[in-house]
């Protein structure tokens, strides 16, 4: 064991750190779904799934510069974030969640097979290839390394947006207490679009991250989706901070387990850990 | 006259069952394949295609001994048990006469399990496991395609052979890495590769496996990299194939020679969309795609055939190199259709299992007698792969320039193996 300590244990810890922002980034929209509408996106992922297929099309067949691309993927995964919640939420915002957690499973279910149907079955890419940043025999992805820039940002900004804005200072108002904020004045269906609005365009940063990383196809989802809700868990349902952080501890264990033994069992034990914090913190390792 | 008038036509009724019958004898065999999910852009949706044109093309020339072939294809959505509730579905439902294709070994290994146990006549077209059939005593279950052993032995037997003369050190020497999805058939490839590449000497360094939905293989690159293959051996599907050659590629991982295993790595047309020329030099082990065989060397009737499939499948999927997993569909429904069936009818009586099952026992095709070169007869009842094709065979393709070639073996070859990377080659030492 002990010859495994050297240079490439560094850049696997590296690695991991990335991998660890990328997860970050791509559990914010959730958490903040949750935080506020207490409903569980299953489909969050197919949401970045569309994002993905966006910035390909506009950028690959329409020739838009990738920036541009990028911009309107956001805004359209933002609108269909908010038409998720107007035609689907809405109806069952009062029903019981495990109804909730089936509507959005159906449409998990019914974004994959329409992107099958309207985009067919084919791995695609944008075909840029970023260069690499090295340090000595360690090598790193710039991919990764904007994804954790970008990351850190993105927690940043949404941080500020809730904390200096009227309407983020609205959005936590209703999310600490649903029934009293009307009697105030907030309108609680006009928060919760903007904020399915808002979870849209997080899904779609995280889009555009991924695009430059990973090929689209529409079973994409199945590879981060149900991460990404583990890591939004692990680290308290609804807690920005907390699932910010649960995707380095994750994406650690992933990355150092998977070097130190076989690769799968870096996931084995991701998930043994993600059991044994369920028994002793329930409600998520950094819930209050 | 009333009462003769409805005699006739209770008579007409009655005996119109009949004349539908003869006019309408058919067989219908339910395939299973993928075309949505990750293992239709990894090979099942040229097999679905390249099946359908055996069928269209049979039925064009007026089906098999007078019967019609209707085929039913479902969509097993690359999932396991998807493909088990379709076959059941095929059974029960469509009543199906043969269930026939399916892609992966995820799926082959526990469902024909379910289908023999039916006593359903099951026709494996693309899967390739050894697992679905060692030691299982399979008894309504066939397969003419090859089976993983002969993947891993394939690709140790040829680095082997060139270890001293392209590679420039002894056998022992020669560093040897096999990756693998973490499926049956990945498993059962690597464990053939591993036995062959020990049995032969080589020096294996790392061996391990992963899931084909990783989102991140960055470790595994890392630990190849501690580990300086000369060679590495992968089996996958795809997107897993496509990440860790994207991961590969940024991490600066250098080898000499990347041998693949069928499934994501015969999409070449894919591959290089995504990595234009880094996957020059690149192999594929499979069945021989059938337009790269030299028909000389095939039964005269293959030529016309294999022109007829790149028509056919050229016409659904447009100008470009065929995958092997267009062939696999075509060729083996073709041996179903053209060879066991007409057997089956006239010599047996019947297209019930058991005399499908006694018509596959009877197959004996010469080598060469097959698209694919291979000849086809199956290891009989008490042998531990019953139901496998005994005459198959596979053959290591290397693409260069875009184009496949046969690199081994040698009795076939159509290209001098690339062998190591040229310098300036992005994987290059």
């Amino acid at each position: 064991m002990t010859e495994l300590l050297d240079i490439y244990l560094l850049e696997a810890v590296l690695n991991g750190l990335l991998l660890g922002g990328l997860f970050a980034l791509l559990s914010l929209g959730l958490n903040l779904i949750f935080g506020v509408i207490d409903v569980v996106w299953i489909c969050y992922a197919e949401l970045m799934m569309c994002g993905m297929y966006a910035v390909y099309y506009l950028y690959v067949q329409f020739h838009w510069p990738l920036a541009l691309a990028m911009l309107a993927a956001i805004g359209i995964v933002a609108l269909l974030g908010f038409l998720l919640h107007q035609f689907v939420i809405r109806p069952v915002l009062a029903a019981e969640p495990i109804n909730q957690l089936l509507v959005t499973g159906g449409v998990l279910f019914f974004l994959q097979a329409a992107a099958t149907l309207a985009f067919g079955i084919d791995f695609r890419n944008l075909g840029l290839a970023l260069p690499a940043l090295r340090v000595g025999d360690m090598s790193f992805s710039a991919a990764r390394l904007i994804a954790f820039g970008v990351a850190l940002l993105g927690v940043l900004g949404l941080f500020l947006f809730l904390n200096r804005t009227y309407v983020g200072t609205a959005i936590r108002a209703i999310s600490q207490d649903r029934a009293v904020m009307p009697l105030m004045g907030v309108s609680g269906p006009r928060i919760f679009a903007i904020t399915s609005a808002l979870g849209g365009a997080l899904a779609g940063l995280g889009a555009c991250l991924l695009v430059l990383q990973y090929d689209v196809h529409p079973a994409i989802g199945l590879s981060f989706g149900p991460i990404v809700f583990l890591i939004c868990v692990l680290g308290g349902l609804g807690n920005l901070l907390g699932g910010f952080a649960a995707a380095f501890v994750f994406a650690q264990f992933i990355s150092i387990g998977g070097y130190f033994f076989a690769i799968e069992w870096g996931y084995v034990i991701a998930f043994a850990f993600f059991i044994a914090a369920m028994f002793w913190r329930p409600r998520g390792l950094f819930s209050r | 006259m009333r009462i003769h008038r409805l005699v006739t036509t209770a008579a007409l009724l009655a005996l119109a069952p009949l004349f539908a019958a003869a006019q309408q004898k058919e067989i219908k065999i339910g395939f299973i394949y993928d075309v949505t999910g990750p293992f239709a852009g990894g090979g099942s949706e040229p097999a679905q295609i390249g099946t359908k044109a055996a069928v269209d093309y049979i039925n064009e020339r007026g089906g098999v001994e007078g019967y019609k072939i209707v085929p039913i294809f479902a969509d097993a959505q690359s999932k396991a048990d998807v493909a088990i509730n379709e076959a059941t579905r095929l059974v029960d439902q469509e009543k199906v006469d043969i269930v026939a294709g399916v892609y992966s070994s995820a799926q082959c290994v526990p469902l024909v399990q379910q289908t023999d146990a039916r006593k359903k006549f099951t026709w494996l077209n693309v899967c390739v496991a050894t697992a679905v059939f060692k030691d299982k005593k399979l008894t309504y279950v066939f397969r003419p395609t090859v089976h993983s052993d002969q993947y891993g032995a394939a690709s140790c037997d040829y680095i082997h052979y060139y270890s001293k003369s392209k590679f420039g050190v002894e056998p022992a020497k020669l560093r040897v890495a096999i990756i693998h999805e973490d499926g049956p058939y990945g498993v059962g490839v690597a464990t053939g590769n591993e036995a062959q590449c020990k049995k032969l000497g080589l020096d294996i360094v790392l061996k391990e496996g992963y899931s084909a939905t990783a989102p991140d293989l960055s470790s595994l690159v890392t630990k190849l990299k501690r580990a300086r293959p000369d060679v590495i051996l992968h089996t996958g599907y795809n997107p897993d194939i496509t990440l860790f050659m994207r991961q590969a590629k940024e991490q600066g991982l250098k080898f000499k020679a990347l041998v693949g295993h069928g499934a994501g790595h015969s999409q070449m047309e894919k591959l290089r969309q995504s990595f234009g020329d880094d996957v020059n030099y690149f192999h594929s082990i499979d069945p021989a795609a059938a337009q790269l065989l030299d028909p000389k060397t095939l039964k005269p009737a293959m030529g016309p055939l294999i022109q007829e499939l790149i028509k056919r499948y050229q016409a659904v999927k447009g100008p470009g190199e065929l995958p092997p997993h267009a062939s696999m569909g075509f060729n083996n429904t073709w041996i179903l259709l053209t060879d066991v069936l007409p057997r089956a009818i006239k010599k047996y009586g019947g297209i019930d299992s058991e005399s499908l099952r006694k018509a596959a026992l009877d197959t004996d095709i010469p080598l060469g007698g097959t698209m694919q070169g291979y000849g086809v007869k199956f290891y009989g009842p008490g042998t531990p792969l019953a139901g496998q094709n005994e005459r198959s065979f596979v053959v290591v393709m290397q693409y260069v320039n875009g184009q496949a070639k046969i690199a081994w073996p040698r009795e076939i070859q159509t290209v001098d193996p690339v062998l190591p990377f040229p310098k300036g080659h992005v994987f290059a030492q």
